[in-house]
């Protein structure tokens, strides 16, 4: 498990993603425009900025859910065109949503895995291939395990029985699981209670240890200093500042994502 | 993902939730047992055990085998939170193209009006084939409807069941298609394995048994009820909503095709002015044998018990003297029941 150590720990270098001058346009609403973004294995990531200055934005085109209208992703150091969120998936790349993308009514394990189903040969042949539903139960209780999620006592329940802080969590370990590169987090803990949220904190640190780039959007500023590593600034749909996070204080952020000038910034 | 040491230390989930505790209380059993207790009452009270005669019981299933089908098919429907009001007219429309194919290959004008068929076994084949395609084709419609014009399934097929039946009429002119050969009963339709089982309930279990497992133990089973669950998710997780719903319209309709080559074979004839309430008692016993009709939950062999209900009422009622007017009451207000016990518990479990 993660230690608070694990903030001193150097990022790698180069990116795991790097998003370089993106722009989007909704109608007559350009909610992106010279947006940038760069992330490094290990590293967390705090995308802070007013509402509607385009975080969530951004990290949707990033997960393949929009289409950008301009600008280069890369990932690895390979530029690619998204195409969908299985695509982003399949670089490496997951998501957890806002409004959490869990099926109320599937059990914790088969939402682990939804769409990504182990298969194992049927009783009746290879045809049809039937679900692995062991292998679901005791991977997903292992990433629950290790996620430091100790309420949940069982992953056969169905979601609909889950507190709102256990179906984050569950969320957040489902991210971890399958991510081999980065994660991209909207406002994981709008939701949650304190308890719930430091969990949620706990494995966001967790999963850089294990060397995977983190992206989070939040309005908690102060949380966001102490727990990221850099911060990037966004207003009006342009990153106007990315800077180690031990070089900002909380006025600094604010003031950025106001529309003053931080120190350190290039003029 | 699972390293070695870490998995025989750490993935050994609690065990799965006491089977026969749960299944105790599930709404399949619970049907069960109240099909079984209307039996034993039913045959206690009748005059001499009539009830319980092997001939009474096998007909009870031979009556109830095309609703269980449907109630199978409308099953996964529900459980993708989808609706399809349009089985009925499915049926009717399928089971007129097949009897005219079937008709008109089995022989010529003359010969089938003399009751000679002398190419019987191609019409039968070429019949089947017709009436299942045609049910297909319904399916693919509806579901074409629903996904490429996103209108909500209660209105497409609310649509498409008029336009069946009127399509039923005007290709049979408005009356039952004739000369449709009676060995198809004599020799499928009425006739049972050992003389106990109707060769159409075979038919009814094994494609029911099949679904049952796709539901329970197949991707496209959960991807299913994932659709029905939250649409949202499932679109997330990489699930094609609209390919998905498409599958679930044809494969409805499919089904709607073999009920129609099974109601063929039972009456030896076309009912076009039938099945108006098929839909509705199918939806009835999918949603009384547990099935949620929200999506999301759903239960193969809940519905295949509650499609009993109202056929062994209906019966039990009769050899008892009873107008089974009052089956129509029993079975309105088992259904009302059975909704609001589902709501509680989803209230129960949100809590």
């Amino acid at each position: 498990m993660a230690s608070v150590a694990t903030a001193q720990i150097a990022p790698k270098s180069g990116f795991v993603i790097e998003a370089v001058d993106i722009a989007k346009r909704f109608g007559h609403v350009q909610a992106l425009s010279g947006a940038n973004l760069q992330v490094r294995p290990g590293e967390v990531l705090a995308l802070v900025g007013d509402n509607g200055a385009g975080k969530s934005t951004l990290t949707k085109v990033i997960c393949g859910a929009l289409a950008p209208d301009g600008g280069t992703l890369s990932f690895s150091g390979e530029t690619t065109t998204v195409t969908s969120i299985r695509h982003a998936q399949e670089l490496g790349v997951e998501t957890v949503y806002q409004d959490l993308a869990l099926a109320p009514d599937l059990s914790v394990a088969e939402n682990m895995f939804l769409g990504r189903e182990p298969l194992r040969r049927s009783p009746f042949g290879d045809w049809p291939a039937v679900l692995d539903r062991r292998r679901m139960r005791h991977a997903a209780w292992e990433a629950i395990k290790s996620a430091g999620i100790t309420t949940l006592t069982s992953v056969d329940r169905s979601v609909r029985e889950l507190s709102g802080g256990q179906r984050q969590a569950i969320a957040v370990a489902r991210a971890v699981m399958w991510a081999t590169s980065a994660i991209l987090m909207d406002e994981p803990t709008a939701a949650l209670g304190t308890k719930q949220t430091d969990i949620v904190y706990e494995s966001i640190r967790s999963a850089a240890a294990r060397g995977l780039g983190v992206v989070v959007i939040s309005h908690d500023i102060p949380k966001m200093l102490s727990l990221a590593h850099r911060i990037a600034v966004m207003r009006q749909g342009r990153t106007v500042s990315n800077t180690p996070a031990g070089d900002l204080t909380l006025t600094d952020v604010v003031t950025l994502m106001l529309g003053g000038r931080a120190k350190g910034e290039a003029a | 993902m699972t390293d070695g040491v870490a998995q025989t230390a750490l993935a050994r989930p609690p065990a799965a939730p006491r089977r026969l505790a749960a299944a105790a209380r599930s709404t399949p059993v619970g049907m069960g047992v109240i099909v079984l207790v209307l039996i034993v009452i039913f045959g206690v009270l009748s005059p001499n055990g009539a009830f319980f005669r092997v001939s009474n019981l096998s007909t009870i299933t031979l009556n109830v085998a095309v609703t269980m089908l449907l109630a199978v098919g409308i099953t996964l429907v529900l459980a993708a939170g989808e609706l399809d009001l349009s089985i009925g007219s499915n049926v009717v429309l399928s089971s007129v193209f097949a009897a005219k194919v079937l008709v008109s290959l089995s022989g010529t004008n003359d010969q089938v009006r003399a009751g000679d068929y002398p190419d019987l076994a191609l019409g039968i084949v070429g019949g089947t084939i017709a009436g299942v395609l045609a049910g297909t084709l319904f399916g693919a419609i509806n579901g074409l409807l629903i996904t490429r014009l996103r209108i909500n399934s209660f209105i497409v097929t609310l649509g498409t069941m008029g336009i069946g039946t009127g399509l039923a009429y005007v290709v049979s002119n408005g009356v039952n298609v004739p000369y449709v050969p009676r060995v198809l009963q004599t020799s499928f339709g009425i006739q049972k394995l050992f003389g106990v089982i109707p060769y159409a309930v075979i038919v009814v279990l094994i494609i029911s048994g099949a679904l049952a497992y796709t539901l329970r133990s197949t991707r496209f089973g959960l991807h299913t009820l994932a659709i029905g669950s939250s649409r949202e998710a499932a679109e997330r997780a990489g699930i094609r909503w609209s390919r998905h719903v498409v599958a679930l319209f044809i494969l409805m309709g499919a089904l709607s095709g073999v009920a129609a080559v099974l109601d063929l074979t039972r009456f030896a004839t076309t009912n076009i002015g039938g099945h108006q309430t098929t839909a509705l008692a199918a939806i009835a016993a999918v949603v009384i044998g547990g099935t949620s009709l929200f999506g999301g939950r759903a239960t193969i062999a809940g519905s295949m018990v509650a499609s009993l209900i109202p056929v062994v009422l209906g019966t039990g009622l009769v050899i008892l003297g009873v107008p089974s007017f009052y089956q129509l009451i029993v079975v309105g207000a088992i259904l009302i029941a059975a909704v609001y016990v589902d709501q509680r518990r989803r209230e129960r479990l949100s809590a």
